[in-house]
């Protein structure tokens, strides 16, 4: 058996002022192991891209702790933060997120970048052909139909073969045809290379192809 | 249409700046020039001003005057006035009759000083201005050496009517006409200038008036000044400083333009959708456009009417700095002219800058909201579009050049201006271009840095130009002013004498130069016999109308000028073309120029010039020109005629003194033994002058520092209206683990390259501007300071830099939740 990649412990999460305050994770707990896929569903606003947002270290729990390969990250400040995220974990989107005035390949490049790997213009092009984007290299974001856009996505967060990918609803804004294969191309990274997935996802369809799925209701795990 | 301002706010905010600067100039001009004109007759100091020069009137003319009116006589002279031992300045001196001052008032420290001065027979007394109270430290009471007279302080003098330049700035000083009939000057003494103001009662006034005038029509002697004459040399300053205001104004009304461009883009890309549903219901593009252009519109007229009212105020300010002495009180004045013309301004920039932000709305389409797919539009320029911007720009060119006497100057000044303004966007592009071939370092700053520079929203070109063109004025100007004051600090003075003598009679001349011998044998002594005269004619025309209010030697044709004589020419005044005149010739004028005068007005080798000797009109021949060197300050004469000829005429003698002696002693010495000699330190005149220099190129850049502050409030909405794209850049960064330090690092190297770039454009046009104003304006040597200029990019680029990192402030760690959110 694998150790952990992501462990929760007993984490809330409170939005708002101490007059007007939102309970959005009450004290959950989970782990998620080295390899393994899970999808994370529940119903809007339960608190799945909460998850996603504290593994990732983008937004600090109000209490509790989480662990990133056994390493306990709540106390760790924004710089320390971003050197978990360069080095481990690769995000994915439901709206792509790509930086509209870089083209399809420099989008990819910068993620290397993040990590100070330079000049590396080849491994960007062979990912985005295996993507099927090899023609498309030097386009913009904006002339990328949705399911390019979301593939350059995918390729950018995994340039860098992280060891977690995080995805908030990859599939949410594509077709079933390419939702499917958007899925089969992070499924075949994540058994390839010994990686962890957490997929955040409203199609149950989806979810049942991973390996556990965790259920949130009202900020718990159901 | 709330929302819509809350987003235009830097058009409202760069619109109001330049429009109150320019309405500030043209409502200050227009109180100074009402104020002048109701007080013409205060300024002249009578109905008709009579200026006989260096010889009074006849007494039979003096009673033919009185008999139209009230008569004052006054003469103004140059000399100097003892305290304490050994302690003396040099006034400008005035001595009225008892009917003196015959419109305004003269206020003195105590009221009565002017009436124990000017009506008692008893004790002479004299009234000095603060100049002089302060440098001798004088008080009312005391006793003062004039001539070999003594005089009591009767009292300080708060304000004179009639703008005596040097009761503010100088030294001055009033004794009774009858005290100094007492000192017996001749009248060839060079100094002396007689004056005589009529004012008429109002029966028959214009009767009487014509009259007076008529009495001196054929006597080329005398000049007859009117009230509306009083005013011409103060209409001229204002008219001068106006202008460089307006130029000042429209530089930075350019400068906020490209801001309303960018912003006006940058808003119109934000309601893309909104634009693309508007059509979709059957609005033309013509429609859309007008929709917004009254919203511009709108803006530009609440902005203009405000900084006209602020600007209509602001003389009741400006009277706080205005000396009391000068006795010029300023009125609020409202001019619907005026509100026009700066709303017509303001109208031209608007339309310059709106047209190709405004068109850009016909490459917004409403098919793009079936797909969902909105492109930024860019400026739009079309040919008729650039018809346009030309016509309104030559229309906005005119209007300045065609207000102006100095229309080569403002012309040159708009070629450079807009120079400069393509010479910074293609310093811009030349920057991207480099960068693109020069993808360069391994650094995760850089890199952004790059991609920020070289991406189609790049800050660089508006940062570039706008940054660029306030910081090259700003230069030019503090190198003119630096290149200035070196000139008068450092090499007039090295230069220069140390002493002026005036008002040698001939006869002393040889006792003062044997005295001065005998303090220091090595002293370099240069005397000069010298005559009053003025220039009449140039082949019998009359050289008034030969010479224009704008010819840059219109000063050598103007009034009295002192003329010397030499048997052979001067070392710092070479004869350059012509020959010198043969010894011996009595009979015969013979005249030498300044070579530059003579190119100036036209005179050529040969010409018959008539000028008038002490009261006498005498033609002569030009036979050469020289070149004479002012800057040294010894003594030059535009004007030398042949020794010959002036051996018969009465003169006096003007001399300079070079000595590495302590010049005070020496100058006190000679004080005491020749009191009618007046001695003039040099360095008292070179500090006034430069305390002069130094206010106004304080007050000139302070108001040029408009153009930066605007160029900078356009940065920093270019920044702004940036805000999202650079907020969501940042936050893929973040997510990609780029960490604050790396993202505040990439705005520091993308404003360092940007910078660098424009100062090294900055410097180099504002070294060839200030070079040519130095060097052909000023007629200076032009040096470089480096440390200036690099103290005036630095403090810019500082500035700069924590107004962009204030504007960056929200935009270095954003939120992830509301992107996530898609909030």
């Amino acid at each position: 058996m694998s150790g952990e990649s992501i462990k929760f412990q007993n984490i809330s999460l409170v939005y708002g002022s101490d007059t007007n305050t939102t309970e959005v994770l009450k004290g959950i707990d989970f782990s998620i192991n080295e390899n393994e896929i899970v999808s994370v569903v529940g119903p809007s606003g339960s608190g799945k891209t909460s998850i996603i947002m504290l593994a990732a270290g983008l937004e600090k729990s109000t209490s509790g702790s989480i662990f990133i390969h056994n390493q306990d990250i709540t106390g760790l400040t924004e710089s320390e933060l971003s050197l978990i995220r360069r080095r481990h974990i690769g995000i994915v989107f439901q709206s792509f997120y790509l930086i509209p005035n870089l083209t399809a390949k420099e989008n990819v490049m910068l993620s290397l970048e993040a990590n100070k790997k330079y000049n590396m213009d080849d491994e960007a092009e062979s990912l985005l052909e295996n993507f099927g984007l090899g023609h498309r290299l030097d386009h913009l974001p904006s002339e990328l139909s949705g399911g390019e856009q979301q593939r350059v996505a995918i390729a950018r967060s995994l340039i860098n073969k992280p060891t977690i990918i995080l995805a908030d609803e990859p599939t949410g804004n594509l077709d079933e045809e390419n939702s499917q294969h958007m899925i089969d191309l992070l499924f075949n990274y994540t058994r390839g290379n010994k990686t962890s997935l957490v997929l955040v996802t409203h199609d149950g369809d989806i979810a049942k192809q991973c390996d556990r799925i965790i259920e949130i209701r009202d900020g718990k795990i159901a | 249409m709330r929302r819509s301002y809350k987003k235009l706010w830097v058009i409202t905010t760069t619109l109001f700046i330049s429009l109150l600067l320019l309405s500030l100039t043209f409502a200050i001009k227009q109180s100074m020039v009402d104020e002048i004109s109701a007080n013409s007759k205060e300024l002249l100091g009578g109905d008709i001003l009579i200026d006989s020069g260096v010889s009074p009137l006849d007494e039979v003319v003096i009673d033919k005057l009185s008999s139209l009116g009230t008569v004052s006589s006054t003469v103004n002279f140059f000399t100097m006035l003892s305290g304490q031992p050994g302690s003396s300045v040099f006034v400008d001196m005035r001595a009225a009759d008892s009917q003196y001052p015959l419109y305004g008032e003269l206020k003195t420290v105590p009221p009565s000083a002017i009436d124990s001065v000017l009506n008692r027979s008893d004790n002479p007394g004299i009234l000095i201005n603060e100049n002089i109270k302060s440098q001798l430290s004088l008080q009312v009471g005391q006793e003062v050496t004039v001539m070999n007279t003594k005089f009591i302080v009767a009292g300080v003098i708060s304000s004179v009517p009639d703008l005596a330049r040097s009761a503010v700035f100088g030294e001055f000083a009033i004794i009774s006409k009858k005290e100094f009939d007492g000192f017996d000057l001749r009248s060839e003494n060079s100094f002396l200038h007689h004056e005589y103001r009529l004012k008429i009662s109002k029966e028959q006034f214009e009767q009487k008036n014509q009259e007076a005038i008529s009495m001196f029509t054929d006597d080329d002697k005398v000049r007859v000044k009117l009230p509306k004459d009083s005013t011409e040399s103060l209409r001229r300053i204002i008219d001068n400083f106006s202008n460089f205001l307006n130029l000042v104004s429209v530089s930075a009304m350019i400068i906020a333009g490209i801001g309303i461009s960018n912003t006006m883009l940058s808003f119109i890309n934000q309601r893309s959708v909104s634009v693309a549903i508007k059509k979709s219901l059957g609005f033309s593009s013509r429609v859309i456009k007008f929709i917004y252009f009254y919203e511009i519109l709108l803006i530009l007229f609440v902005t203009s009417v405000l900084a006209y009212c602020i600007g209509v105020m602001s003389p009741l300010i400006a009277n706080f700095m205005i000396p009391e002495m000068l006795g010029i009180t300023l009125q609020p004045s409202f001019s619907l002219i005026n509100y026009l013309n700066i709303a017509f301004i303001g109208l031209l920039i608007v339309l310059i800058f709106s047209i190709p932000s405004l068109y850009s709305i016909n490459s917004i389409r409403a098919m793009s909201l079936f797909r969902n797919t909105f492109l930024p539009v860019n400026l739009h320029f079309s040919t008729r579009n650039i018809v346009y911007l030309v016509l309104l720009t030559a229309i906005l060119v005119a209007y300045f050049v065609f207000q102006t006497r100095h229309q080569t100057i403002t012309l040159s000044y708009f070629l450079a201006f807009f120079a400069s303004l393509v010479i910074f966007y293609l310093v811009a592009s030349a920057l991207i271009a480099t960068l693109k071939r020069f993808k360069g370092f391994n650094s995760n700053s850089y890199k952004i840095a790059y991609r920020n520079i070289v991406s189609k929203k790049s800050l660089a070109p508006i940062i570039t130009i706008s940054l660029g063109v306030g910081l090259t004025l700003l230069l030019t100007l503090s190198l003119v002013a630096n290149n200035l004051k070196r000139e008068i600090a450092e090499n007039i003075p090295a230069k220069a004498p140390d002493l002026f003598f005036v008002s040698i009679n001939k006869e002393e001349k040889g006792d003062l130069e044997e005295f001065i011998r005998g303090i220091d044998s090595e002293a370099i002594l240069d005397f000069n016999p010298m005559i009053s005269a003025s220039f009449v004619a140039l082949n019998s025309v009359p050289i008034e109308s030969l010479v224009s209010e704008g010819n840059p030697s219109r000063w050598a044709i103007r009034g009295d000028r002192r003329i010397s004589w030499l048997k052979q020419p001067k070392d710092n005044s070479p004869m350059v073309e012509g020959d010198w005149w043969e010894s011996g010739d009595t009979d015969n004028l013979h005249i030498s120029f300044d070579s530059s005068v003579a190119s100036d007005i036209g005179i050529r080798i040969g010409d018959k010039v008539t000028l008038n000797i002490l009261g006498r009109e005498v033609e002569g021949t030009v036979r050469n020109f020289r070149k004479v060197e002012y800057r040294s300050l010894g003594t030059n004469f535009a004007i030398i005629i042949n020794d010959a000829y002036a051996s018969k005429l009465p003169y006096e003698y003007i001399g300079t003194l070079k000595s590495s002696l302590d010049t005070n002693k020496i100058q006190s010495q000679i004080i005491n033994k020749f009191p009618n000699v007046s001695a003039i330190k040099i360095d008292r005149i070179i500090s006034k002058v430069s305390e002069i220099i130094n206010k106004i190129f304080f007050a000139v850049s302070a108001i040029s520092a408009v153009v930066i502050v605007i160029g900078l409030i356009v940065v920093v909405s270019a920044i702004l209206v940036q805000a999202n794209l650079r907020k969501y850049n940042n936050l893929i960064y973040k997510i990609l683990g780029v960490g604050f330090a790396t993202i505040v690092k990439a705005m520091t190297i993308e404003f360092m390259l940007i910078y660098l770039s424009l100062i090294a454009f900055s410097i180099s046009v504002a070294a060839i501007a200030s070079h040519y104003v130095v060097e052909n304006i000023f007629q200076f040597d032009w040096v470089f300071d480096i440390n200036l200029s690099l103290m005036v990019v630095a403090s810019t680029g500082i500035v700069t830099f924590l107004l962009i990192l204030f504007a960056n402030k929200n935009m270095f760690s954003p939120a992830v939740y509301p992107l996530i959110r898609n909030e």
